[in-house]
């Protein structure tokens, strides 16, 4: 778990506090949670039984791995966390030189350039990731004769966080102070030396925590993706469900798979934000 | 030098972009006449946004429209049930006790780190099976009596869909809770100490002080962030077309694929969710701008 219990939101102040009874004490908030997450599971597991769902438990490491004659052989739910992973590798790669590149002509002082991120900014802001998914798998990919609807969905991906990277970098460059470009034009550096050894240095270190943030959602977006045909996790977890009706315990596994890895990287980001933080 | 600050200008950058974009344009009306020898039809679109109805002899609307209709109708009625489970959330995040905490707690954390797919999956067998049956609303619907039905339409959409429509509302509305919850805990959290202090000495209690004095500057504040979740979910909303709810992204699909015109199809979709969003994202923003001037 990633909060502590400050984290949680602190209580307002108060008058000073009575002494307090013993029902009152953190530790029975606690017991008093744990048996609410209980009944609502027990709650799931009476509602599945009354519709005569044939719990298979015992079923589900083989869709992680085999073991035949002493050899592991990988199963669909690990190939899918593969190409989940992978999208989100590459997707972040793609994301950041796309928002890099919008970053910097949103704040350049060329008229087209302007437009042109502004353009792209609001039409990807405007409209639903599952919409732009169908027109660059049902339009772009054959136009553009891309013949692999991977590399479609991971540039699809990109185009969208693209946009929020872009908004990251140019609050990290706008606070940067005006008197570092100053003090690189009196030094005679050009408008892309500042950037590059003045201003993005300075700036990345700002940028860090909410570009780690991208990577969570390139992570949860790449879900979408099962939509046309990319394997990656939910569409493995779909096609299972398709061959063995197994959908409440592969869903649970696929859902557990997901929660693990967003936060674990939740944590990570946070964490890299009280560095940043304690080093400013 | 400072970016951002000078007039715009004609720049050696403009060349690049410039001929960066007219190069992408002719590649893709090279390969669509050359390559792929796509011949466009844009001529099936207008029927699917409106048709002729011979008995009221007018026009009424048709599949992509109804699906806009269908698509704000779900965003409303999801914004509403999700912001007074978020209003609950958030408060039961900022509450002085550690249970509420931990339950709001947990629902926000469990619902961010899902991705709204396998959520929507996961949830739509429980919705569908377990609480749409409890609410017994096919049922209400048919009770209403025809004045009371034709304003249930006018709400809630076509009766025969009021059950799917409704399972796609309750996930909708669950996923967006979680975020509109922490919205309102920022709103609540924002409102300065002074405040608490100044209830406790006029001798108000907890709940007093939460009910007249904190609560009602914390929703003036969240309402800018409240009108852009609404943008929000009616981007999100084209997500329960993969749990086969009626809605615009769905109806795309299916005429798309029976017409075999995916070209036409969806960038005339992406035009209508574009033209929807944008233009409340221009009324929001003209909105807080009105409403904040009183503040100045």
């Amino acid at each position: 778990m990633t909060a502590t219990l400050d984290d949680l939101g602190a209580a307002p102040l108060r008058p000073a506090r009575r002494p307090r009874a013993w029902w009152q004490a953190p530790w029975v908030d606690v017991v008093q949670f744990l048996l609410l997450a209980g009944a609502l599971f027990w709650l799931a597991w009476r509602g599945a039984n009354a519709i005569d769902y044939r719990w298979q438990w015992s079923r589900v490491p083989a869709f992680f791995y085999r073991e035949i004659d002493g050899e592991i052989i990988w199963g669909p739910l690990i190939w899918g966390l593969q190409v989940t992973l992978y999208i989100a590798a590459w997707g972040l790669v793609l994301t950041l030189a796309i928002g890099l590149v919008v970053a910097i002509l949103r704040l350049s002082d060329s008229l087209s350039g302007r437009i042109l991120s502004r353009v792209y900014l609001e039409t990807i802001r405007n409209t639903p990731l599952l919409v732009q998914v169908s027109i660059f798998y049902f339009v772009l990919q054959p136009i553009l004769g891309i013949n692999n609807p991977l590399w479609t969905g991971i540039l699809c991906l990109a185009f969208f966080e693209g946009a929020f990277a872009s908004e990251i970098m140019r609050a990290g460059i706008n606070a940067v102070p005006r008197g570092q470009w100053e003090a690189s034009q009196t030094v005679g550096l050009s408008r892309a030396g500042a950037y590059r050894y003045i201003v993005l240095p300075q700036a990345l270190p700002l940028m860090l925590p909410p570009l780690t943030g991208i990577l969570v959602n390139l992570i949860k977006h790449s879900a979408i993706l099962s939509f046309v045909a990319v394997f990656e996790l939910t569409t493995e977890a779909r096609n299972l469900i398709g061959d063995t009706f197994m959908s409440f315990e592969i869903w649970f596994v696929v859902g557990a798979m997901y929660l693990v890895i967003t936060m674990t990287l939740s944590a990570g980001v946070s964490w890299l934000e009280r560095r940043v933080a304690a080093k400013r | 030098m400072t970016p951002g600050t000078k007039r715009a200008r004609f720049h050696w950058l403009d060349l690049v972009v410039l001929t960066t974009v007219i190069g992408f344009v002719v590649y893709v009306f090279y390969r669509v006449d050359s390559v792929l020898v796509y011949r466009w039809d844009w001529s099936v679109i207008p029927g699917y946004l409106f048709r002729w109805d011979e008995e009221t002899e007018s026009y009424a609307a048709n599949l992509l429209v109804r699906g806009l209709i269908t698509t704000i109708r779900i965003s409303f009625w999801a914004l509403i049930l999700a912001s007074v489970l978020g209003v609950l959330l958030g408060v039961a995040r900022t509450s002085s006790r550690l249970l509420p905490r931990l339950i709001a707690w947990g629902y926000v954390e469990f619902i961010r780190n899902i991705p709204p797919v396998p959520f929507l999956f996961l949830f739509y067998f429980f919705i569908s099976s377990q609480i749409i049956p409890l609410l017994g609303l096919r049922d209400a619907v048919e009770s209403a009596g025809p004045n009371g039905q034709a304003v249930l339409a006018v709400l809630f959409g076509p009766a025969n869909l009021i059950e799917n429509f409704a399972s796609g509302l309750i996930s909708l509305a669950m996923m967006s809770a979680a975020y509109i919850a922490e919205i309102v805990r920022a709103g609540i959290q924002s409102i300065p100490r002074g405040q608490y202090e100044a209830g406790h000495s006029v001798g108000l209690s907890s709940r007093e002080i939460l009910r007249q004095i904190v609560l009602p500057q914390a929703i003036q504040r969240v309402v800018p962030p409240l009108a852009g979740q609404f943008i929000t979910l009616i981007k999100d909303s084209s997500l329960v077309a993969l749990i086969s709810i009626q809605e615009l992204s769905f109806l795309a699909m299916e005429i798309a694929i029976s017409e075999q015109r995916f070209f036409e199809v969806w960038l005339t979709v992406g035009l209508m969710y574009f033209v929807v969003c944008y233009a409340c994202a221009i009324a929001f923003g003209w909105l807080e701008r009105r409403m904040g001037r009183h503040l100045r």
